[in-house]
C-alpha cells in the first residue's frame, strides 16, 4: 500500500505526466521513486533501449514492459567494426524476435546495431507485427535481399527502412518490386549498402513516385548518375538524399537535367553517396549547397581543389564527412566558411600506405578547432600530431563532447619534441569538461591515464590502443572516470592487478573489451567466480585457455554486466568464466 | 612494479600556458601513492559482499606488497604470440606495400577503419592482374579509377591521383597546379609535365591524344623547364 500523501494523483494523471518523459535515463529515474511509480511507468513505457543484448533476456524485458512499441538493441562490441571479433561470436536477434512475436503483435519499431539478422528473423517480423513501421539495421549482417522482400511484401504501414553499413547478401535487386502497388507510406529508405549491379530502376522509380511522403532516400552505388534525375523528379520534397555512383561520361544534357532536378528540391538539407565522383558533375549540386546542413563526401575520391570549391558553397554546414584529400588547405577554407560546423570526420584515403599521400596534418584540425565555434564532435585520421597542437585545440574548443583522434602509425610521438602525447591529450580532458567520448592514439605513457582519471569525469566511452606502460594506467581510468560506461583496449601492457583491484567498477559499466594485453586466464577465472553479475568471456581462437598455463594472457576478453546470467549461444572459441570455473591460482 | 608518486612538471617551452592546477596535482599524487592501492583493494568489495572482501584478501594476501615486488608481466616465458607481436608491429607496418589489399602483413584492425569503408577503398584500388610494375598504383577493369603517382621536383610528397577523373590535359594540369602550388610557390611557366609510358620512356605530356595518354601513362613528374 503506498502512502497517501496530500498530493497523490490518480494513475492516469501520472501516466499522462510520464508521457512527456522520453529519455531512458529519466524514465529509469522515474521508476525508482517508489513502487507505485515503478508500476505505472513500466506499463506506459513505449520505447525500450537495451545497450547490450546479453545484459538482459527478452523475456525479462517483456515481463517488465508489457506494452512497448519500440525496441533498440545492440549486439557485438564496437571493436567488431575493425575485425577484432571473430565471426560467429554472437549477437543473434532471432530469439528476441521470437519472444516478441509471441508476446504481442503491436510492436512498431525495431532498431538494431551490430547484430546478426537472418532472413528467418526478417520473415518473422513481416509476419508477426501488423502495424510494423520502422526497421533500422546498423552494421548488421546475416540476411539477404530475400528477407528484405518479405518485409516489403507484408509491412503495409512501413515508414522507415534503413540499412546502414550492413553486409547484405545481394541475391536479387528485384526485392524492391515486392512493395505492393498500393503501398505508399514510405518516409525513409536507405539502401546505400546494397551492392547489386542489376538494380531495378523502374521499381525504384515507381516506388518513389507513389510515396509522396518520402523524406529520406539514400541510393546505392549501382544507381547510375543519369538515372538520378528521373528518380528525383518525382521527389522534390526530399530532405535527405544519397546519390549512387556520381560518375558518367561528361554530357551536357545529363548535366543540365541533373542540375535542374536538384535545384527544384527546395527542402534538401543532407547529401551523401558520391561514389566515383568526377569533378565535372559537382557544380550540379551548387544550387542546393546553401541550404545543406549535412554532407557526406567520405566516398568521394576528389582532390582538394574541388572539395574546397564545394565546401565554400555550404555556409550552413553542420556536419561534414570527408576523405583526407581535403588536406590542411581545405580544412582552413572549411574553418572560414562554415561557422555552424558541429561535427567533422576526416577519413584516410590510404590507411595502409607507409608514406603520406596527402598534405593533411595536425594543422587542419587546429584550423577547424580555432575557426568553428560550435564544433563538438571530431573523428580525425592523420599521420602526425604535437602536444602544442592538442593544447591549442583544447583551449580553443572546450565544448568538445566527442574527440577521436587516430594517428595512423601506432606509438607516434610528438613530431616536434619527440615526447609522448600525454600532455596534449591531458589538455583535451582538462579543458573539455563535457567530453563524453575519447579515442587515443600516438605515443602515450601511464601519465595520460592519470590525466584522464583526474579530469574526464563525464567521459562515457574510451578507446585505447598501443598505449601505457603498466597496470597503473588502467587503474587510473577505472578508479577515476566516474561516468565510464564503455572501455575498449587493445595492445596495451595492462594486466591482472588493475582489473582485479577495480572489479566492482565493472558492474557500473556496460562493458569492457580488452585484447592483446596482459590479462591472465587465472585472473579471468577469479573475476568470473567472484562477480556473479558480470559475464566474463574469454575469446581465444588458439584453443581452450586451460590448455595453457594459467598465468598465460588470454587473447581477448569481453566483460559485461548482465542480469541474464551467462549466455548459451557461444561459439567454440568463447569461454565464459562463471562461478563454477573454480579458483586455481598457480 | 614502479608506482609513480607524482607528476613530472612539464617544461615551459613545451606547453604554452597549460598547467595543471594545484588541486589536480594533489589528487594525482594521492592516486599514485600506496594509499590508492589500499583503497583499490578494498573497493573490490562493495557493501553487499562483505564476505567476498574477506575471501579476496585471503586469496591475494599482501596485495599491495605484491604490486611493488612482483614483475608486471605474469607469464613465465611460455611461447606466446602476444610478446613478439608488439615488437614486430613497427617492422610489419613499414613493409606494407600501399597496393597490398591483403591484411596478412598488417596489424589486425588497425588503423580503425570500418570493414565497410575498407571494402570500398579496396574496390577503388584493385590492382590489375598481371601488372608487375607498381607505379601505376591501381586500375579498375570497369574503368572506374586509375590511380597514378605524380611527383614534383623539390617536393617531398608524392601524390596519387585518379586520372579517370579528368577528360583533358587542361583539366589535369589545372588540378595539378592547384595541388602542388600549395607545397611549393612557383610560376607555372617554369615547369613542364612529363610522364613515363608503358615502354618506360619519359615523354612530355600533351603530344598524344588524351585517351591514348590515359591508357599509357604509368607515372608523372613535374620538372623544371630548362628549355
Amino acid at each position: 500500500m503506498h502512502k497517501k500523501m496530500a498530493f497523490s494523483f490518480p494513475d492516469e494523471v501520472l501516466e499522462h505526466v510520464f508521457s512527456f518523459i522520453q529519455s531512458d535515463k529519466d524514465r529509469n529515474a522515474v521508476s525508482m521513486v517508489c513502487k507505485s511509480w515503478y508500476e505505472i511507468e513500466r506499463w506506459c513505457r513505449r520505447k525500450v533501449f537495451v545497450g547490450n543484448c546479453y545484459a538482459v533476456s527478452p523475456r525479462m524485458v517483456i515481463r517488465r514492459f508489457p506494452e512497448f512499441r519500440s525496441i533498440e538493441l545492440k549486439g557485438k562490441p564496437h571493436f567488431a567494426d575493425f575485425n577484432l571479433v571473430p565471426d560467429g561470436w554472437g549477437g543473434y536477434v532471432f530469439p528476441w524476435i521470437a519472444e516478441m512475436a509471441g508476446a504481442y503483435p503491436w510492436l512498431e519499431e525495431i532498431r538494431l546495431k551490430r547484430m546478426v539478422v537472418t532472413d528467418e528473423s526478417l520473415e518473422l517480423i513481416a509476419k508477426s507485427f501488423k502495424n510494423f513501421k520502422v526497421l533500422v539495421l546498423s552494421s548488421c549482417e546475416g540476411f539477404s535481399t530475400d528477407g528484405l522482400a518479405a518485409i516489403a511484401a507484408s509491412c503495409k504501414n512501413l515508414k522507415e527502412l534503413d540499412l546502414r553499413d550492413c553486409e547484405v547478401d545481394d541475391l536479387s535487386a528485384h526485392w524492391l518490386s515486392h512493395f505492393p502497388e498500393t503501398y505508399t507510406s514510405l518516409v525513409s529508405l536507405n539502401i546505400s549498402c546494397l551492392g547489386s549491379d542489376e538494380a531495378s530502376f523502374s521499381a525504384l522509380e515507381r516506388l518513389v513516385r507513389r510515396c509522396t511522403n518520402l523524406k529520406t532516400l539514400r541510393l546505392n552505388r549501382a544507381v547510375p548518375l543519369d538515372k538520378i534525375a528521373n528518380i528525383l523528379r518525382h521527389a522534390p520534397q526530399l530532405v535527405e538524399f544519397g546519390t549512387g555512383t556520381y560518375t558518367a561520361d561528361v554530357r551536357p544534357d545529363v548535366y543540365s537535367d541533373l542540375a535542374g532536378v536538384l535545384s527544384s528540391c527546395k527542402e534538401l538539407k543532407s547529401l551523401s553517396g558520391f561514389w566515383d565522383v568526377i569533378p565535372d558533375y559537382l557544380p550540379a549540386i551548387y544550387p542546393v549547397c546553401s541550404k545543406l546542413t549535412s554532407l557526406n563526401l567520405s566516398y568521394a575520391t576528389i582532390q582538394s581543389p574541388d572539395l574546397i570549391k564545394l565546401v565554400s558553397h555550404c555556409p550552413n554546414l553542420q556536419r561534414l564527412l570527408v576523405l583526407d584529400y581535403i588536406e590542411d588547405s581545405g580544412l582552413e577554407v572549411l574553418a572560414s566558411s562554415c561557422k555552424d560546423l558541429q561535427e567533422l570526420r576526416v577519413f584516410p584515403s590510404d590507411p595502409f600506405g607507409a608514406e603520406p599521400n596527402v598534405s593533411l596534418t595536425e594543422q587542419g584540425l587546429v584550423a577547424v578547432s580555432l575557426g568553428c565555434p560550435k564544433l563538438q564532435s571530431v573523428l580525425y585520421f592523420c599521420r602526425r600530431m604535437s602536444n602544442e597542437a592538442l593544447v591549442t585545440i583544447a583551449r580553443s574548443r572546450p565544448n568538445f563532447t566527442r574527440f577521436r583522434l587516430c594517428i595512423i602509425e601506432p606509438k607516434t610521438a610528438d613530431y616536434l619534441t619527440l615526447e609522448p602525447l600525454d600532455v596534449g591529450f591531458g589538455a583535451i580532458v582538462q579543458y573539455c569538461k563535457d567530453l563524453r567520448r575519447l579515442s587515443l592514439s600516438g605515443l602515450l605513457t601511464d601519465r595520460v591515464f592519470e590525466y584522464i582519471g583526474t579530469y574526464a569525469k563525464k567521459l562515457e566511452m574510451l578507446s585505447v590502443a598501443f598505449a601505457g606502460d603498466s597496470d597503473l594506467g588502467l587503474h587510473h581510468v577505472l578508479s577515476g572516470c566516474e561516468s565510464l560506461r564503455k572501455l575498449e583496449i587493445r595492445d596495451c601492457p595492462f594486466g591482472d592487478k588493475a582489473l582485479l583491484a577495480n572489479a566492482a567498477k565493472l558492474e557500473t559499466m556496460r562493458s569492457l573489451w580488452i585484447s592483446s594485453c596482459a590479462v591472465s586466464f587465472a585472473a579471468c577465472k577469479l573475476l568470473g567466480q567472484k562477480m556473479p553479475r558480470l559475464n566474463v568471456e574469454v575469446i581465444d581462437e588458439r584453443g581452450p585457455p586451460d590448455s595453457r598455463p594459467e598465468n598465460c594472457p588470454v587473447d581477448k576478453l569481453y566483460i559485461y554486466r548482465s542480469i541474464a546470467g551467462p549466455r548459451f549461444d557461444m561459439p567454440p572459441f568463447v569461454w565464459t568464466m562463471d562461478e563454477d570455473s573454480g579458483l586455481r591460482l598457480s | 612494479m614502479e608506482l609513480q608518486l607524482g607528476l613530472v612538471l612539464p617544461t615551459p617551452n613545451m606547453l604554452k600556458g597549460f598547467d595543471l592546477n594545484n588541486h589536480g596535482l594533489d589528487q594525482l599524487k594521492e592516486m599514485g601513492g600506496l594509499a590508492a592501492w589500499n583503497k583499490a583493494a578494498g573497493c573490490f568489495a562493495d557493501k553487499d559482499c562483505v564476505k567476498s572482501k574477506r575471501s579476496f584478501e585471503q586469496a591475494f594476501g599482501n596485495f599491495t606488497e605484491e604490486c611493488r615486488t612482483k614483475p608486471l608481466l605474469l607469464w613465465s616465458g611460455q611461447p606466446n604470440e602476444e610478446e613478439d607481436h608488439k615488437d614486430q608491429k613497427k617492422a610489419t607496418f613499414s613493409t606494407t606495400d600501399e597496393n597490398d589489399a591483403e591484411e596478412d602483413d598488417q596489424v589486425v584492425g588497425w588503423p580503425p577503419v570500418k570493414t565497410w569503408r575498407k571494402k570500398i577503398f579496396q574496390q577503388q584500388q584493385q590492382p590489375r592482374v598481371g601488372r608487375a610494375e607498381n607505379n601505376r598504383v591501381a586500375e579498375n577493369e570497369n574503368g572506374r579509377s586509375i590511380y597514378v603517382k605524380v611527383k614534383m621536383e623539390g617536393v617531398a610528397i608524392t601524390r596519387k591521383i585518379d586520372i579517370k577523373v579528368y577528360h583533358s590535359y587542361q583539366s589535369l594540369t589545372n588540378s595539378l597546379i592547384t595541388m602542388f602550388t600549395k607545397d611549393k610557390k612557383c610560376n607555372e611557366d617554369d615547369y613542364i609535365l612529363t610522364y613515363q609510358d608503358k615502354e618506360g620512356d619519359w615523354l612530355i605530356a600533351g603530344d598524344i591524344p588524351w585517351q591514348n595518354f590515359v591508357r599509357s601513362v604509368q607515372r608523372m613528374e613535374i620538372v623544371k623547364n630548362w628549355g
